[in-house]
């Protein structure tokens, strides 16, 4: 992973400004994803993981979103300050997303077909018949049975994991070099999840393309991701390998994340949850944002922002007791 | 008892009769316009036959994709939907048949939680009111004098403080509305709970909270659980027994150990390998990981025999006859398939 990175988002900022209260969704996180990487972005709901996404790909909209801060650069350029215009023409062809709930991204009124030759079509790539023809060969890529009958279909007659494909056949279609993949199988049941993540793995590999994969489930970042980035209150609380990360947390909410999650060896144990809930973004605690809720907490972590301390080459944690949480 | 040769080879099942038996419950929507006038109205076959007991104190796990009944099951249990047929003994009386005021006195002891703690709770009663509703409708359960102490113990008792019965709903997170619905399914202090994805909605580290809190009030109650979920790994750590449901019937039923380590049926073998796992140490070998074809056919038009079988690597022949049935004479590890495991 020496490649010079395809994408690196440094100190974002992002907030919400509602008539009572600004929400401070993401408060300064930095991530970076390599070439042909999946790399993770774990968290749980409010942690700024999908806004996160959103800022990178400009979908936010302003008011009431507003970027305050940090910067996001892909393939070397400097996406939040890059007119419109132009980074419309990234879009699909460099960069492209894959949302969780595809009946609401998926247009009701035109045929998938027509829908993915849009594509083509927007970006002057292939009009007419070839790019419909085009579209046809897409979905049969992506898994979807009789692609000639079914690229007249609509969007209401796919079943979820179908409409799912079609999402994933719209993103690829322009073979991007980066995916960013937003809870892609939150929706769907766990025989269909292994089906399209699956897929998405199979189409990444073929395609050297990279990927982001934002999630709240730690099985499918154990299963598929290289890398992961944690997440905690709008801020990437520690990242690294995968298995590294996974199986030797250094970040309290990661391990206590870890406990949390009922496992077959823990069987008619108790199950260690976090205390209390996530903060509310509107309030986060001073220090670090997790002292209310952590067991190594002390009276440092209450008035004191933790330092990112460096565990291993391409591993880092924002805790004062990292060392602490990497012996447990 | 039919089963006693099963009854004494498992160490969960109590010698006691089962608290409830369900027999054949089926339970089919019509669908369409409804004016067919004459014409056979389609149906919907949600559960097609499901048979389980539960013992008391016992947590039955059920488990399936989307689709597959168990909602349903939970529901015509309830008799929130009228099954269209079947039975299901609760304490040898059957829910099905009961009076509207034999059922009430049933109810009074079969509770349930459901899945969406934002849905389930009134957002214009405040918590002391929507915990102290049941006694509303069984006023015979609490003199009326205990009920504001009893909501406040209450509270405690889920992990709520009591000053909270003075609030509202929206007040609360996700977590804490979950345990709000908890309380007030154990107003009545029921014998069995019917939990409908009771942590489905809840952020993992919210929902171990909930998940223990669950298996607490087991161990101090003895309240046999009937655990609905889709998620493998917490139906497995609260269950003692397991049954898994495809298209509206159970597949393979048995000890938690049984069908988690020792899976017969095809499908549960793919269920349960479709499951991201958590552990390095085991090994991390996607070649052994079953992807199963396509996906749940619709319970309006499933495949005749054997309803797996168009998804089924091992399907013969004999899978389209007659519909396999759990093999009774096999002990408590039943499945229903024609080539086991």
């Amino acid at each position: 992973m020496a490649d010079h990175p395809i994408l690196s988002v440094d100190n974002l900022q992002v907030e919400f400004r509602t008539g009572r209260e600004i929400v401070h969704a993401v408060n300064g996180a930095t991530f970076s994803v390599a070439p042909r990487e999946t790399a993770a972005i774990l968290g749980e709901s409010g942690s700024g993981k999908s806004v996160t996404a959103a800022a990178i790909m400009r979908l936010l909209q302003s008011p009431p979103a507003f970027v305050t801060g940090g910067s996001v650069r892909f393939k070397g350029q400097d996406v939040l300050s890059m007119p419109m215009a132009e980074w419309r023409r990234f879009c699909g062809r460099d960069i492209a997303m894959v949302f969780q709930d595809a009946l609401t991204s998926l247009n009701p009124v035109f045929s998938v077909g027509w829908q993915i030759a849009e594509l083509f079509r927007a970006h002057g790539v292939a009009r007419g018949k070839d790019a419909r023809d085009r579209a046809i060969e897409l979905l049969g890529r992506v898994g979807i049975p009789d692609p000639a009958l079914r690229a007249r279909d609509y969007t209401h007659q796919f079943s979820g994991g179908m409409r799912q494909r079609v999402m994933i056949a719209m993103a690829i279609a322009l073979s991007p070099d980066l995916l960013t993949a937003d809870e892609p199988t939150t929706a769907l049941d766990v025989t269909v999840q292994a089906q399209i993540m699956e897929l998405l793995e199979d189409l990444r590999r073929e395609s050297d393309m990279a990927m982001i994969l934002i999630t709240h489930d730690l099985g499918v970042v154990a299963d598929v991701a290289d890398t992961v980035w944690v997440m905690y209150a709008g801020r990437v609380v520690e990242h690294g390998p995968v298995s590294a990360v996974l199986s030797r947390p250094a970040h309290a909410y990661t391990l206590a994340l870890l406990n949390s999650v009922p496992r077959a060896r823990d069987k008619g144990r108790k199950l260690e949850p976090i205390a209390g809930s996530p903060p509310d973004l509107a309030r986060i605690p001073d220090g670090c944002a997790f002292h209310p809720r952590c067991r190594f907490a002390t009276n440092l972590c209450r008035v004191e922002a933790p330092p990112s301390v460096a565990i291993a080459p391409g591993r880092a944690a924002e805790c004062h007791h990292a060392g602490k949480v990497f012996d447990v | 008892m039919s089963d006693d040769a099963s009854a004494s080879s498992s160490t969960l099942t109590k010698d006691a009769p089962p608290i409830l038996e369900v027999r054949d419950l089926v339970k089919h929507f019509p669908i369409g316009s409804g004016f067919s006038l004459g014409r056979k109205a389609a149906v919907v076959k949600a559960v097609d036959g499901v048979s389980f007991n539960l013992a008391a104190g016992e947590t039955l796990g059920l488990v399936g994709e989307s689709g597959c009944g168990k909602s349903t099951v939970a529901r015509t249990l309830l008799r929130l939907e009228e099954p269209t047929s079947g039975t299901a003994l609760f304490r040898g009386e059957d829910i099905f048949a009961a009076n509207p005021a034999a059922l009430k006195n049933i109810r009074l002891r079969l509770q349930v939680i459901f899945q969406d703690p934002y849905a389930s709770l009134n957002p214009r009663m405040n918590v002391a009111e929507i915990i102290a509703e049941p006694w509303v409708i069984h006023p015979e359960a609490l003199p009326v004098s205990e009920r504001a102490e009893r909501v406040r113990s209450l509270l405690e008792s889920v992990g709520l403080r009591r000053e909270h019965a003075e609030r509202y709903p929206h007040e609360f997170s996700g977590g804490q509305r979950q345990r709000i619905g908890i309380a007030r399914a154990m107003a009545l202090e029921p014998e069995v709970l019917i939990c409908d994805e009771p942590v489905s909605a809840l952020d993992v580290s919210v929902q171990a909270q909930v998940v223990n809190l669950l298996m607490e009030i087991q161990e101090r109650l003895g309240i046999a659980y009937v655990f609905i979920a889709h998620d493998l790994s917490v139906v497995r750590h609260m269950s003692h027994r397991i049954a898994v449901m495809y298209l509206g019937r159970i597949v393979e039923t048995g000890t938690e150990e049984d069908v988690y380590n020792n899976p017969r049926h095809p499908y549960t073998k793919a269920l349960l390998s479709a499951e991201p796992s958590l552990d390095f140490s085991e090994t991390r070998a996607k070649s052994s990981r079953i992807i199963l074809q396509g996906e749940v056919p619709s319970p309006a038009n499933p495949p005749s025999g054997c309803r797996f079988r168009n998804r089924c690597w091992k399907a013969q022949e004999i899978c389209a006859g007659d519909t396999p049935v759990l093999d009774r004479n096999e002990g408590d590890h039943q499945v229903a398939c024609y080539a086991p495991e």
